[in-house]
């Protein structure tokens, strides 16, 4: 991107490689061959499928028929409500629960390396639980009945129970909960990780100019861990909106489809309705929807993290 | 002389048997690939020792297993069948066979065994694996599916039981019961209806409203027609009269709010739940802390489903099976193996072991004469389990691949998510009704789509 | 010691300094128990009498605590031992090829100004954005018919070799050392490989152990695409295994925490063999002068 100072010689326009070219190539060469045979290749055959009514024993070329049925509008197409509904989702997760990891590495800091590390494997923790095994248990946290774990906490503060995952009032809040509550042991640990990056120095200087400790976060902490937040929520946007295990194990997408996800939608096209094609025409919307969002993250958040 | 033509003859014979084993062992080689979910507890490790079994019979002939899980086996087949690997036999429920017919990778069967053996299979039953007139596979067994109770709790409350398990019961009779079944703490009757399991309710209490088919005789869907309305104003009658709750139940609580007295009548319910009722009476008893928790000895009862408007009553059902299918590797004489295979564990012992497992008659004749009952079963839940089977009426013929596709799409993307509203309170019946009639309308058109009462 | 400095204002003054870090120390705690909870229940309930079905889901605590369960896991299957074995070489497999390839990508991308590096940066990006569900028939195909890779540790762990995540994690990571601190290498005569092996790996350990964790975790956590690839029992890893504990109308609840609880334990060693890497954090500024 910025480089091109360096490299714009005329000598250089025809394709010729330089010795910092040869370089690259052979760093990037094995993990290009992984990348090409292993997810490339499908990703193409994906979008070749896309154009077919596919069928494992003679598919047949309908053009753009597939993209047009996803975005035909009609009362009963569930990709706008699916796209809705994961729009929500995303803009809801994705930035608070950057901000809760955010907080939560920040917190863990001033503490001895033993708490730390009590801190650190509590919040981790979690993650390693089999999904399986903790499923069961969130559908058990959100029993609707009086005596269900989050109704008798509501009970506390005199709020009626809830019927949690079956009320179209609460259904997307109960996912957005649960996604709160779990699995940000990764985001913690890379957060801490690029925390424990920042040279003391800086903070030294702060000191002398009389920073508080809000402003060494914000004008010290929160730019030098951009390349981390960047990271963290680009891949944050992708899973967000590829979110489907959740809305499959605990709601089924309802009711009245309020938890439908386009990654729901995907995955019965292509598992229960065996509509193959159409559901690789839907994932390569989803990919592009998610192309330009994070192209938007990279202008937005990107510019002053290379140099 | 004579005595040298019998011995030349004797000869002759033997000779001729020589060469005729020597002629089925020149048969070629074969595997068979079978791919099967843990259908019951014991289900793989018996298809193990069949696998065995069979071999023995036919040694030109290798089974291999391919096991998978239970809530994911349709996801791996799927994905397998697509790609053109399909395994040549596998599992599949009823309600999934148009997926696989529509994809091109189901076998018409009845080419490929004898018409006797075929013939052996109860036509009700094989309805269910057929569409358009073609079979496509052999059912393991008919699954009912409808309500069970607190058979204690209703004796002591002075409810004939064994009237209902006998002769069935109106919707007025069982809104009655359930009314008098509900006390502080016990709900007369809740139905497992969260998420995805709501359209359960609609296929049990439907079937005793006409519905049990989503079409009728003469091709014409069937869930736009006055019986609907009238079953969802049940339902929402039901979800506001406080003898059933008003929040959504998890499929794993219904049996143990019922073992635990705070549900008399619950659903959805097979026979095979005497099984687990008599298991935690045992841990009851044994107080190895196994039982559930907080739960009450008490025997359970197996009911039918209540009729509304004068319907006959009926019983919701539906086939799991076997079904062959094509991959790259498909021939004739492969799939004669494979059919070989797939009746022999359809069929005989086999079928009967897997049934007692499930509380369930078979669905074959030859099953039905290896059958033999263990102790100790609930003779009342037996009759009626036999008279429910009987009731089940099998979908129409005629119907092609891409109604069953349309109708299940309609059904999951439409008709479960109004009524899982209905179920919360946030809707009327009459808007629910009215919206399946606008979406079925668009996907069938209107003269496809039954108007007015059935039948 | 790195970034103590952020929590310098009241180093002088203990009693607030230690009011502080109570405070702090409260709200960590509430918050870690809200997402210790579900796995709290099920170690618990490994720990408890072998139910089916999650019949006692009201009670925390189990009505008596026995290894039974765990007996349970071990009894089911013969091969519920080799399950964790099979996890553990394929996440093992995992780690090591991510460790390798990720890192010298994401060190190319971040530092190696080649040419194509921006477009080939951003394909890696944009096939992170097809969701899974589409790209397993063509992987399948692929494992099955032009590789005949089926039922192997090969079919498992090739496909998770070297992921985008890691290569976007790892140049990241790397575009935030100092470009000066390579630059002075390249005059001192180092070429690419030595700056990377002998300046760039051994400041990456953080990002590196960071790397490993995740990677591992993941990959011990993958259900589905060992559940399609594998057809053997034997060759099943632990998640598809305990998928075998449901069955249609009944769940082996208890053995299956168990085995879940069992599962864990890898993880969590792992974790603290890595985790001194990541107390350390690096101190670049020494060397940016």
């Amino acid at each position: 991107m910025n480089s091109t100072k360096e490299r714009r010689q005329p000598v250089h326009r025809k394709l010729r490689f330089t010795n910092e070219d040869l370089w690259g190539y052979i760093f990037i060469a094995a993990a290009m061959i992984i990348f090409c045979v292993f997810t490339l290749y499908p990703v193409i055959s994906a979008v070749y499928t896309s154009f077919f009514n596919y069928k494992p024993f003679g598919s047949e070329y309908v053009g753009l028929k597939n993209y047009v049925d996803t975005l035909k509008y009609s009362k009963f197409n569930l990709f706008y409500k699916a796209a809705f509904n994961t729009l929500v989702y995303t803009a809801v997760v994705v930035p608070l629960s950057l901000l809760l990891s955010f907080s939560i590495a920040v917190m863990i800091l001033p503490f001895k390396k033993k708490t730390q590390s009590v801190f650190k494997a509590m919040y981790y923790l979690p993650g390693i639980a089999s999904g399986v095994a903790l499923s069961v248990v969130w559908l058990w946290l959100y029993d609707s009945s009086p005596e269900g774990i989050f109704n008798r906490l509501l009970g506390v503060f005199g709020i009626s129970p809830q019927n949690w995952l079956s009320s179209t009032k609460t259904s997307m809040l109960s996912l957005i909960i649960m996604a709160l509550l779990s699995s940000h042991g990764v985001r913690i640990i890379t957060y801490i990780a690029a925390l424990l990056g920042i040279d003391n120095s800086y903070f030294e200087a702060a000191e002398l100019d009389g920073a508080t400790f809000f402003q060494k976060v914000r004008y010290i902490v929160w730019p030098l861990v951009k390349p981390t937040t960047l990271f963290l929520l680009i891949t944050g946007v992708i899973g967000s909106f590829q979110v489907f295990m959740n809305a499959y194990m605990m709601t089924g997408g309802g009711p009245d489809n309020s938890t439908t996800m386009i990654g729901l939608l995907i995955y019965n096209n292509a598992f229960v309705y065996g509509k193959y094609g159409l559901a690789c025409a839907q994932a390569i919307l989803l990919a592009i929807a998610i192309a330009i969002m994070s192209l938007f993250q990279f202008r937005v958040m990107g510019v002053d993290v290379e140099y | 002389m004579k005595k040298l033509l019998a011995l030349m003859l004797a000869c002759l014979m033997i000779v001729g048997l020589f060469a005729g084993s020597a002629m089925a062992e020149s048969e070629k080689e074969d595997t068979i690939v079978i791919m099967a979910p843990p259908v019951t507890g014991n289900y793989l490790e018996n298809l193990k020792t069949w696998a065995a079994d069979f071999h023995e019979l036919h040694p030109n002939l290798t089974v291999e297993i391919i096991e998978t899980s239970w809530g994911d086996h349709n996801d791996k087949l799927s994905t397998m069948a697509q790609a053109g690997e399909a395994p040549d036999i596998a599992e599949i429920s009823s309600n999934a066979l148009g997926t696989y017919v529509e994809m091109g990778v189901a076998i018409d069967i009845a080419k490929y065994m004898d018409a006797d053996r075929l013939a052996d299979y109860d036509a009700n039953a094989l309805k269910y694996l057929s569409l358009e007139g073609t079979t496509y596979g052999l059912p393991l067994y008919l699954t009912i599916q409808s309500i069970g109770a607190n058979k204690t709790m209703m004796t002591e409350l002075g409810i004939d039981v064994a009237k209902i398990q006998q002769e069935g019961w109106t919707y007025e009779e069982f809104l009655e019961t359930i009314k008098t079944g509900t006390k502080d703490g016990c709900y007369g009757f809740i139905f497992a209806n969260s998420g995805v399991t709501a359209s359960d309710m609609l296929y049990i209490f439907g079937a005793g409203v006409g519905l049990s088919n989503t079409f009728t005789d003469d091709l014409k869907y069937t869930f736009t027609s006055e019986n609907m309305l009238t079953l969802l104003s049940a339902v929402e009658e039901m979800t506001q009269s406080g003898y059933m709750p008003n929040f959504g139940v998890e499929a794993g609580q219904r049996m143990v709010m019922c073992q635990t007295g705070n549900a008399m009548i619950f659903g959805k319910a097979m026979p095979l739940f005497e099984a687990n009722f008599k298991k935690n009476n045992a841990a009851l008893e044994a107080n190895d802390g196994t039982a559930v928790e907080n739960s009450l000895p008490m025997d359970y009862a197996f009911l039918p489903v209540p009729t509304m408007m004068g319907c006959a009553e009926a019983c919701y059902g539906t086939v799991d099976g076997l079904i062959a299918m094509r991959n790259k590797g498909t021939t004739d004489e492969h799939l004669e193996n494979v059919l070989l295979f797939m009746d022999y564990i359809c069929s005989g012992d086999r079928i009967a072991a897997c049934m007692n497992d499930l509380y369930l008659d078979p669905v074959c004749q030859s099953g039905r004469d290896a059958l033999v009952l263990p102790e100790g079963r609930d003779a009342d839940n037996l009759a009626t389990a036999a008279r429910c089977i009987a009731m089940v009426q099998a979908p129409p013929e005629g119907v092609t691949a891409e109604m069953t596709a349309t109708a299940k799409k309609l059904m999951d993307e439409q008709i479960v998510p109004k009524f899982q509203l209905l179920l919360a309170g946030e809707t009327t019946a009459q808007e629910v009704y009215d919206h399946i009639c606008e979406a079925a309308y668009a996907s069938f058109g209107a003269e496809n789509c039954v108007s007015g009462k059935l039948g | 010691m790195a970034t103590t400095g952020l929590y310098s204002q009241h180093l002088h003054n203990p009693k607030v300094k230690h009011l502080r870090n109570a405070v702090i120390a409260i709200v960590l705690t509430v918050l870690a128990a809200a997402t210790l909870f579900p796995i709290c229940y099920m170690i618990l309930s490994a720990f408890g009498p072998n139910v089916s079905t999650a019949g006692n889901m009201r009670t925390l605590i189990p009505s008596r605590f026995t290894l039974e369960s765990f007996v349970a896991f071990f009894n089911f299957s013969d091969y519920s031992l080799r399950w964790i074995f099979n996890s553990f070489v394929v996440a093992a497999g995992a780690v090591i090829g991510n460790v390798i390839f990720a890192s010298m990508a994401g060190y190319a991308f971040a530092k190696i100004r080649f040419k194509g590096h921006t477009v080939l940066f951003g394909l890696i990006l944009v096939a992170m954005m097809i969701p899974y569900q589409v790209t397993q028939v063509p992987l399948y195909i692929l494992m099955v018919q032009k590789f005949s890779m089926s039922n192997t540790y090969a079919a498992m762990i090739l496909p998770g070799l070297c992921t985008a995540y890691n290569i976007f994690l790892c140049k990241q990571f790397f575009s935030g050392l100092p470009t000066p601190l390579i630059e002075s290498a390249k005059i001192e005569g180092c070429n690419q490989f030595q700056i990377f092996t002998k300046i760039i790996l051994p400041l990456s350990k953080t990002v590196l152990a960071v790397m490993a964790i995740n990677t591992f975790m993941s990959s011990w956590n993958d259900f589905f695409w060992p559940f399609l690839i594998t057809k053997d029992p034997a060759m099943y890893t632990i998640q598809v295994g305990l998928k075998q504990f449901k069955f249609a109308n009944e769940t082996l609840f208890a053995p299956m925490m168990a085995g879940a609880t069992i599962s864990a334990l890898p993880m969590f060693v792992m974790f603290f063999a890595l985790q001194k890497y990541f107390m350390e954090g690096v101190t670049i500024g020494a060397v940016k002068g």
